[in-house]
Order: structure tokens, then sequence, then C-alpha cells
């Protein structure tokens, strides 16, 4: 089980023009600004590449590429060294600009590519299950987030409510 | 060793603060780690734990965006 290893086969994958560009999301994202959390899964948010003659984007490809390297399906998961992946596409606004300003990271000479922390905990509040709400209060409490930069994220996707929501259930007193 | 809980919370927090501070390479081992412990424990559940209301029933499934 490594995961290094997965991020390595992803790399591989985008360099080979298999997909236009990925960043690690979920529990695994946010363990680049904060203490890991154990996790069963990996999320990875891809663009994904439109088959030519077809308007339509398929991750059948990315199922190819992998299994031709060892991979083994498991649901809609990918096992890879150990650990299920699960390719998932932008589905909403904020998911969007997530991926698409997403920032590279060294991991001992491996270049990994992760939503910012101020996206992923913007990500959190709009997802809204309770390990969600968890990890949004792990950010606010590490204090890795530029408030700036968070606030304007929540302005621009209409979070506002939901983070005056969280703030009155997670970081008032008085409630 | 004390049993005051404001201590005893701020040395949780600072222990997450140590861990958070590790690199992110030693902090993937960690992830690769947990993830093996906890599949052991979920392994030795009971089956009688079905019926327990819980946020997500599977360990693998789609979620929604």
């Amino acid at each position: 089980m490594d995961i290094k290893e997965v991020i390595r086969a992803i790399n591989e994958m985008e360099g080979d023009g298999v997909i236009e560009g990925y960043a690690i999301g979920g529990a695994v994202g946010a363990t680049f600004y904060l203490e890991p959390v154990a996790t069963l899964d990996l999320d990875i948010f891809v663009t994904f590449r439109s088959e030519p003659g077809s308007l339509l984007v398929s991750p059948q490809r990315i199922f190819d590429y992998l299994k031709a390297r060892g991979g083994t399906m498991q649901g809609e998961y990918v096992v890879v060294a150990g650990w299920p992946v699960q390719f998932l596409p932008p589905g909403t606004p904020l998911v969007e600009e997530a991926l698409k300003e997403a920032v590279r990271s060294d991991v001992e000479g491996t270049s990994a590519r992760v939503f910012t922390a101020e996206h992923l905990a913007a990500v959190a509040l709009q997802t809204g299950r309770a390990k969600d709400k968890a990890r949004l209060l792990h950010f606010v409490e590490a204090g890795v987030l530029d408030a700036k930069r968070f606030q304007a994220i929540l302005a621009r996707h209409g979070l506002e409510d939901a983070w005056r929501k969280f703030e009155r259930q997670f970081l008032s007193d008085t409630p | 060793m004390s049993f005051d809980p404001h201590a005893i919370l701020e040395s949780k927090r600072a222990l997450r603060r140590k861990l958070a501070a590790r690199p992110v390479a030693e902090k993937l081992r960690l992830l690769d780690a947990l993830r093996e412990r906890e599949l052991a424990i979920r392994g030795r559940r009971i089956q009688a734990e079905s019926n327990v209301l819980r946020e997500e029933p599977a360990p693998f499934r789609s979620k929604p965006l």
C-alpha cells in the first residue's frame, strides 16, 4: 500500500495525455495541510478528455490505462498500489474552480497537484456531511486558511449563509 | 500528567499541530498505515452491527459532489 505510487501513476497518466489535469481532494488532499486522518479511498478530480468525434466524456480511458498497468476495478474504483481511487469530474462550479486553481506540492521528489486549503474547506462546507463539517473545523482550528481568499470563494459560490450557519453551530459560544 | 480538562485539550491540540507540521511524505505514509489499520478493524466487525444507524453504510460508494 503506497499512496505515493498512486500519485506517480496519475502523473504518468497526465503526461501520456489520458487526462488534461487532476487534483487530489477529500481526506488525502486535506492531509497536505492538516494532520492525517484515516480514510479508505483517494478522491482524484480530473478534467476528462472527450473521445474524438464525441461530446461525451468518459472515464473509460482512465480505467483502461490503469488496468493495463496492473490496476484492478472494484465497483466505481480503480485499485492502484492497494488504494481504491475514485476519479470524479468537477460536478459543481466550486469544484471546477478548485481544480483550475489547484497547486503543485512536492512529495519527496514526486509532484502532486492538490486543491488549495481554502477550496478543500469550501468544498467540505458545500458537501456538508458530518465528516465534512469535522474537516472544516480542523481547517479553522489549524489556522491554515487565508481568511480573505476563503471568504471570496464563499461569496463567489453562494456559500455565505452556509458558513454563517456553520459559525453559529461550531464556532460560537452561544448557539 | 494532569486531569485538568483544559490541559488535556491543549495537549491534544498540540499533538495535532505537531502531526500537521510533519513533512507531507511522512503524513502520506501515516495515511497508508492508518488505512491498513482501519481495514483490519472493519474486517473484524460482527454482522450484527449492520442495524446500527450510520452516515456511511459501505466502505466504497459513490459520493455526491
